[in-house]
């Protein structure tokens, strides 16, 4: 079935826990955490460094394997992917932005965008139109040439936003998005943020310490010491 | 664009890098060349001579590397066996050419000229000797010393004039040069001596039943046809020569597959972040392929050409410096070249690709 047509969440956690067991020293990075994402929804976790946050993040992109509960995406236990499944899922349905933007520094912004164009292997001429397309959206076309390196960290976010919507991500996944941010940059990536989880009908999943962001999320959920300690609308 | 983008970045690398490929392709070219050369050389003579039969005493199967001695009643004959139309005794002796202070080893070809067979495959200057104060040189040879048509040389306390200069007769280690058998045999003092006798048959009478003949009634020699005497020739000329160029190709080969893994390994470990990214926002592992076998392929192909581009001036002053060095570059070769190391780019590739599956993706979250 495909996930525009799927029931339910598009993210699913019950019970989730993550023990990494490193050096001998069992660590419990997330500890019984049960969420849900939904289409058009922007889901914020809010806690300090260390909360597990970013472990959940990557439990949720199936980018690690809980050591014990179930995650569900798109309907479908990630336990039932392969590794091939998965790439093809963050490929073409899922979209990431990280705190530091992680661009590629060697790529212009339009390389950058383009080049996740390439995974699900659209033509050329199509993967040029989507990416001027999306950089005129964000308003960052007159961009399109221009290496990270010579860019501000507000421009490069947005690009990385570019970047991760390309694929017309149906789950958003956002890790510190305004992190690196000064404050009226912050404001207008997670205003970005909520916008799309709007428009193009987006699960939108935030991990961030920023207080200021909860007025932009739909839900709010608080983690702390790996453990959701409590949620509100 | 990220396979070429991320090469450029580091320019000092990906030249040094390039230059020792390169280098390693002009050696493999080089000792090709060599050895193409020394294969013609080592055989024109014998290829040249188109003639029915080489006939040897038994067990030496070539003149490279065989020691033959007929003498007079045996060249006679020969000549008198039924179907022989012409008998040319040849005979080969180490020698030394002499020039003020230089001396240079030959390898000393007597021959009758009157017959037409025996002599130098080609000339590039001058005619075959007549007389016995006549010599042709090789090519090779006369530029190494400096030798000149019409020049006087000394061979053995003789002088004599240099009336030729040949071609084809360049085997590397050694070089052909010719005289009168005449000469030839008053150089060793033995008159009637030959190494061997080069036969034609009678038009229309077969080589079969001479080389009966000579089986039979000439107990200890052997007659070879133009192809077996030919094919045991290279076969000589290779059992000395190709062990030694293979294991300098081979060495070549190896230090070149390992400069291009070092750098696509170096590459992919400086840069395991951007692949971690890559792999995280959903990137196929053919893909990431895909790039490092493009860097690979890119470097081998820049590295071939600009191995060609440095290949021909770098023979030509070698060849200047040492002019035995015969070196013959075929398209063929060079386009084996080329294809071997796209295939060592491609293993090199291999090499490095190996790593790529030992970047996770938190290496994108740290």
């Amino acid at each position: 079935m495909n996930g525009l047509d799927a029931p339910g969440p598009v993210a699913r956690l019950e019970k989730v826990t993550k023990i990494f067991d490193g050096s001998g020293h069992p660590t419990a990075a997330v500890r019984d955490v049960s969420l849900e994402a939904g289409r058009g929804e922007m889901v914020l976790l809010l806690g300090p460094s260390g909360s597990g946050k970013t472990t959940l993040l990557t439990l949720i992109a199936g980018l690690t394997k809980p050591t014990s509960g179930c995650i569900s995406l798109f309907g479908k236990n990630v336990e039932e992917y392969t590794a091939a499944g998965l790439q093809s899922l963050r490929a073409d349905r899922i979209g990431f932005v990280f705190q530091t933007f992680l661009l590629i520094d060697s790529l212009t912004a339009a390389e950058n965008v383009e080049i996740v164009l390439r995974f699900n292997g659209r033509r050329r001429a199509e993967r040029a139109e989507r990416t001027r397309t999306l950089l005129g959206e964000l308003g960052i076309g007159h961009l399109a040439r221009r290496f990270p390196r010579a860019m501000s960290q507000g421009e490069k976010q947005r690009v990385a936003i570019a970047r991760a919507i390309a694929n017309d991500a149906e789950l958003l996944i956002a890790d510190e998005p305004t992190g690196s941010l000064e404050t009226r940059q912050a404001v207008d990536i997670i205003a970005l943020l909520h916008a799309l989880s709007k428009v193009r009908n987006a699960a939108v999943i935030v991990a961030s310490h920023d207080l200021r962001l909860r007025e932009f999320a739909d839900r709010t959920l608080r983690l702390q010491d790996g453990m959701m300690v409590s949620g509100c609308s | 664009m990220y396979a070429v983008r991320t090469l450029r970045s580091q320019p000092v690398r990906l030249i040094l890098t390039i230059g020792g490929i390169a280098l390693c392709v002009v050696l493999m070219l080089f000792l090709l060349a060599v050895y193409r050369g020394v294969a013609d050389g080592s055989v024109d003579y014998i290829r040249q001579n188109q003639v029915d039969l080489w006939v040897l005493q038994k067990n030496a199967t070539n003149i490279l590397r065989g020691s033959s001695l007929l003498s007079m009643d045996q060249i006679a004959a020969i000549a008198r066996a039924p179907g022989v139309r012409t008998a040319a005794p040849v005979l080969f002796l180490l020698s030394t050419i002499r020039k003020g202070d230089k001396v240079g080893t030959i390898f000393l070809t007597g021959f009758e000229p009157e017959k037409g067979l025996g002599g130098p495959p080609r000339l590039v200057w001058g005619r075959v000797p007549h007389a016995d104060d006549e010599i042709v040189l090789d090519r090779s040879f006369a530029r190494k010393f400096d030798f000149q048509g019409g020049e006087e040389v000394d061979l053995q306390e003789r002088r004599l004039k240099i009336v030729g200069i040949s071609s084809g007769t360049n085997a590397f280690v050694i070089q052909y040069a010719f005289v009168t058998l005449r000469f030839a045999r008053d150089l060793i003092g033995v008159p009637g001596l030959a190494t061997c006798v080069l036969v034609n048959a009678e038009p229309g009478s077969g080589i079969g039943p001479i080389r009966e003949e000579i089986r039979d009634v000439l107990e200890g020699l052997e007659a070879y046809d133009q192809e077996t005497f030919l094919a045991n020739n290279v076969r000589e000329m290779r059992s000395g020569f190709l062990p030694l160029l293979y294991t300098v190709a081979v060495i070549g080969a190896i230090v070149l597959t390992a400069i291009l893994s070092l750098l696509l390994s170096v590459n992919i470990l400086e840069r395991r972040k951007d692949f971690a990214i890559l792999k995280t926002l959903g990137s196929p592992l053919a893909f990431l392929w895909g790039m490092v076998i493009k860097q690979a392929l890119l470097i081998a192909s820049v590295s071939c050409a600009t191995a060609l581009f440095l290949f021909f001036p770098l023979v030509q002053v070698i060849e200047r410096i040492s002019p035995e060095v015969d070196a013959v570059s075929t398209g063929g070769q060079i386009g084996g070249v080329v294809a071997a190391v796209l295939l060592m780019g491609l293993a090199s590739s291999c090499v490095a690709i190996r790593r790529l599956r030992r970047i996770y993706y938190l290496e994108a979250f740290a």
